[in-house]
């Protein structure tokens, strides 16, 4: 039996297990994907400070960490079920072979929701998240001119890395307005959106704010005034008062029809037009991926702040199950950082619960080390994501409350110090 | 193509006009939805088009902010008959 399973090899994962191996426990860590990372492996951006954050380098160094640290590493090994019996056994279930241990973090990250615009089952679009890792893990251009469906914090920074590495994008626009596409057409709670992000944004997002987004006359103005054919970030038009209805092409993607939209987002009739596209991305934002913890019986809330259902955990990353962990994005969308930081807080709780002595303060610094990250963070996927973190807080005291009533414990070892 | 025609769920073929005929006529929780239509029953298990079922869905959901609206199971992943059952190797 291995001490420690963690499944997922991204930021969150590839810390928890480093952490938990540096404390002398034998850790595995599982991942469906060929290369350790997760999707911190597409990230390429300007830091603030003119700093280049290349996730490439940032997961061989966590890789490498891990692999000093002596912890196994499974690549392209799809985890399917995941169960525990009652002498807190967890079993994990792969398509080979079915590994067990006492201490499971579930490291999974997040998934990229769908945009529905009639042609996207098309072949040629692809998710944006899809193009990143085709652009800057395999080396390999989507195409040569692109257009992304959806504006949010993720598709404006694939799309200059789209621009960095040659591919020309014709648009980032809208989709058209449906009853599943919803507030992602509405270029009133877009701008509003962006708006919030645009004051800590890294420089390509800070440059793109000063165009028109922190001018005051045009926050007023909103969207009214929003120029027809867009504003230029990075010589791609972001088209607000555009959507696009229609992706076209026989066999494959030919291109898209675009219209103009109201300022609610309801199409104009008379104005389509048609754009040349060889790929088309859509860009519907990121959400939890917690299929296991949902299998394994974790209780979950709807939190929009943290961008979708998110398993009850509490600040050392313990689930309600005995030996059940999250940690990263499958917590609520943060960046890689605040991941990494949730990762080695997991670690430690975990080494502490396996009976590794004087551990308290190094977890109660963790704790506060994530905070700090989410202070500094550059970019919050969604403004409110502090609010969100405390709503899943209160939701564990009262889970805990309730179990204090009963009699029960909170978990098996989450008072139990060290 | 209209949006009406569009493929929601592409393993069992649901379309966004049968997803929203049948919420609006059932007046549907997702699960009913996915239950009645087929959508996200293929299969992939719905791992593409589970957002857009549920944000179809018209129905009251009951507790929706405690309960997952759509259930998952394993197999989480698509796994042949031979190696779930053991005999493969």
């Amino acid at each position: 039996m291995t001490d420690v399973i963690v499944i997922g090899a991204g930021p969150a994962g590839l810390s928890a297990a480093a952490v938990a191996a540096e404390k002398g426990l034998n850790v595995l860590v599982i991942d469906e994907y060929m290369k350790p990372g997760g999707r911190l492996l597409g990230q390429l951006y300007e830091e603030p400070d003119g700093s280049w954050w290349n996730g490439i380098e940032e997961s061989a160094k966590l890789f490498n960490r891990a692999a000093e640290a002596g912890v196994t590493i499974k690549l392209q090994t799809p985890v399917n079920n995941i169960e525990t019996t009652a002498d807190g056994i967890w079993s994990v279930y792969t398509e080979e072979e079915t590994f067990v241990t006492r201490h499971l973090l579930i490291a999974t990250g997040a998934a990229e929701a769908p945009v529905p615009v009639p042609g996207w089952t098309l072949p040629g679009v692809m998710s944006v998240g899809a193009a990143q890792v085709m652009t800057n893990v395999h080396r390999v251009k989507p195409g040569n001119r692109g257009v992304i469906i959806g504006i949010n914090v993720l598709s404006a920074a694939i799309a200059m890395e789209l621009k960095l590495a040659g591919v020309e994008v014709a648009s980032l626009s809208l989709p058209g307005k449906n009853s599943m596409t919803e507030e992602s057409a509405d270029p009133r709670k877009v701008l509003n959106s962006l708006l919030h992000v645009s004051h800590m944004a890294p420089s390509p997002l800070v440059r793109f704010g000063s165009r028109f987004l922190q001018n005051d006359i045009m926050k007023k103005l909103g969207v009214s005034f929003f120029p027809k054919n867009g504003v230029k970030m990075w010589d791609i038009p972001v088209q607000l008062r555009k959507a696009v209805i229609e992706i076209y092409g026989e066999n494959e993607v030919e291109g898209v029809v675009m219209a103009n939209v109201t300022s609610d987002g309801e199409v104009i009739k008379g104005t389509e037009e048609r754009i040349t596209a060889d790929f088309v991305c859509i860009a519907g934002g990121l959400y939890p991926l917690a299929e296991l913890a949902a299998v394994a019986g974790c209780p979950f809330y709807l939190i929009d702040e943290l961008g979708g259902y998110v398993p009850l955990h509490n600040e050392q990353m313990e689930t309600t199950l005995k030996g059940l962990y999250v940690a990263g994005n499958i917590t609520g969308i943060e960046g890689a950082k605040v991941a990494a930081a949730q990762g080695t807080t997991a670690g430690l709780t975990i080494a502490r619960n396996s009976g590794i002595h004087g551990l308290v303060k190094e977890i109660q610094l963790a704790i506060q080390s994530i905070k700090q990250t989410r202070d500094n963070a550059s970019i919050q996927f969604h403004p409110e994501v502090k609010k969100g973190r405390e709503i899943i807080q209160e939701k564990w005291e009262e889970h805990a409350r309730a179990l204090e009533g009963t009699g029960s414990e909170v978990t098996s070892e989450a008072e139990a110090g060290g | 193509m209209t949006d009406f025609e569009m493929i929601i769920c592409r393993c069992e073929e649901v379309t966004y006009g049968e997803l929203i005929k049948t919420a609006e006529e059932f007046n549907c929780t997702a699960r009913e939805l996915k239950l009645r239509t087929r959508a996200g029953m293929g299969y992939c298990g719905g791992r593409t088009c589970r957002p857009m079922v549920d944000k179809a869905a018209r129905g009251p959901e009951i507790s929706k902010d405690t309960e997952i609206t759509l259930k998952y199971q394993p197999p989480l992943r698509p796994i042949s008959f031979g190696r779930l059952g053991g005999k493969e190797k």
